[in-house]
């Protein structure tokens, strides 16, 4: 029964090496109809959540629907209106594909030890578990405001959860739980909505090569919807039990018009995690 | 049914999407797997949509073969359906094999007797 055909076991190209480091595939394009101009075989565009070399206006390295093009909507009251359906936005891959320029990641000795000793299989999102703050899944996300007090981070996939983001609040409990979302106060700052976090706990990994955090991570995201479809978000990085200093990142997501969230409930045959082997690393 | 395991030098090797779980670390695309058979069964559920192919061999012993999809979420958006495959379909389907030498591989294209090809375009992505 088995046919066994000899050869030589392929060794990756240093071509497809490259492409499996620096890829940035997103899951979908909103093919389901509502859009005639978008065929399956245009489905695949960088997710605007692995290197900021895929967040060019327009652009999705040829292979991805372009980029919504128009003036940066806003709402009544003259803030600038942030919701829409997204893709991408944080890191995926490797944290440090979104370093700001000068930003370098220098991680303690305690960092360091964790980092080299995660391994792929305890990846809290192989596992169904949330991403945390910074990382974003593969999965298109949505932005709701309400008002002057909330807004919304609707995460389709890895996992079907929500962050909540109080507009109405302008300090942080004094001892909150370690949560997987952290407690987050926003304030606008001109047209950029400042999103700063505390209170997380420390069982999230920022990406998929595990770079590591402690319960005491402080997190300020700059959210700026430069035009229609671009959203930019600089994350500073804050753990000194982890990080020797600070770092800055910056990812850029984008619209994706006509795209609806759909249900992902991870947890229903979850059957990766047992198979996975080897050190964290890049997907 | 006929199953191959190919270890071919010098082909390409599938370069898969981003999904919840490392690619890498679950599949060895250098090591290629081809399977006709009938479907079993198929599971329409996230994060994967699976289907399942009985091989039996020469012996009569029944191997159950694993194969994974991409989520349900990103084949709906490619244009595919819950019964786009079925239980009972004759197919040929040639993916990369799982690390762990379990009978699990990922899907890469999935051709039905007639010669179409279903999943195509998402089949690869491990989302």
């Amino acid at each position: 029964m088995k046919n066994f055909l000899g050869g030589a076991i392929a060794v990756l190209s240093a071509v497809a090496a490259f492409q499996l480091l620096g890829q940035a595939q997103q899951p979908t394009s909103p093919a389901t109809g509502k859009d005639p101009a978008l065929t399956p075989a245009q489905s695949t565009a960088p997710a605007g959540g692995s290197a900021n070399a895929d967040t060019k206006k327009g652009k999705g390295r040829g292979r991805g629907p372009a980029r919504p093009q128009g003036p940066t909507p806003r709402l009544p009251d003259g803030h600038v209106d942030l919701s829409g359906v997204w893709n991408g936005g944080g890191p995926i891959g490797d944290v440090a594909q979104g370093l700001m320029q000068g930003e370098t990641i220098e991680m303690t000795a305690e960092g360091k030890k964790i980092f080299e000793s995660r391994e792929s299989k305890d990846d809290p999102e192989a596992n169904c578990l949330p991403t945390g703050i910074p990382r974003i899944a593969p999965y298109p996300w949505r932005i709701v405001q309400q008002a002057n007090t909330h807004v919304f981070f609707l995460y389709e996939g890895n996992i079907h959860s929500f962050r909540q983001i109080f507009l109405n609040q302008s300090k942080h409990p004094d001892d909150p739980d370690p949560t997987w979302y952290g407690h987050s106060i926003g304030k606008w700052e001109g047209d950029t909505l400042v999103v700063d976090t505390i209170g997380f706990n420390d069982k999230f990994w920022f990406d998929f090569r595990g770079h590591p955090h402690s319960e005491q991570l402080h997190t300020i995201e700059r959210y700026t919807r430069a035009d229609l479809g671009t959203l930019e978000n600089e994350t500073t990085v804050i753990d000194p039990v982890m990080y020797a200093k600070p770092f800055k990142i910056k990812f850029t997501a984008t619209l994706r018009p006509n795209e609806e969230l759909m249900e992902y409930i991870c947890q229903e045959n979850q059957q990766d995690a047992q198979h996975l082997r080897g050190k964290a690393g890049l997907p | 049914m006929k199953i191959t395991l190919a270890f071919l030098g010098l082909l390409a090797p599938v370069v898969p999407a981003l999904a919840h779980h490392s690619f890498a670390a679950e599949y060895d695309s250098n090591k290629p797997v081809t399977i006709s058979g009938t479907v079993s069964k198929v599971e329409w559920t996230n994060p994967h949509a699976r289907f399942y192919i009985d091989v039996k061999d020469a012996g009569g012993k029944v191997t159950t073969w694993n194969f994974e999809l991409a989520s349900p979420n990103v084949l709906t958006r490619n244009g595919w359906r819950r019964n786009s495959l079925k239980e009972g379909d004759q197919v040929t389907v040639s993916g990369s094999m799982a690390k762990d030498g379990a009978n699990l591989a990922n899907a890469r294209t999935v051709t039905l007797a007639d010669g179409k090809k279903v999943f195509a375009g998402s089949a690869n992505e491990g989302q």
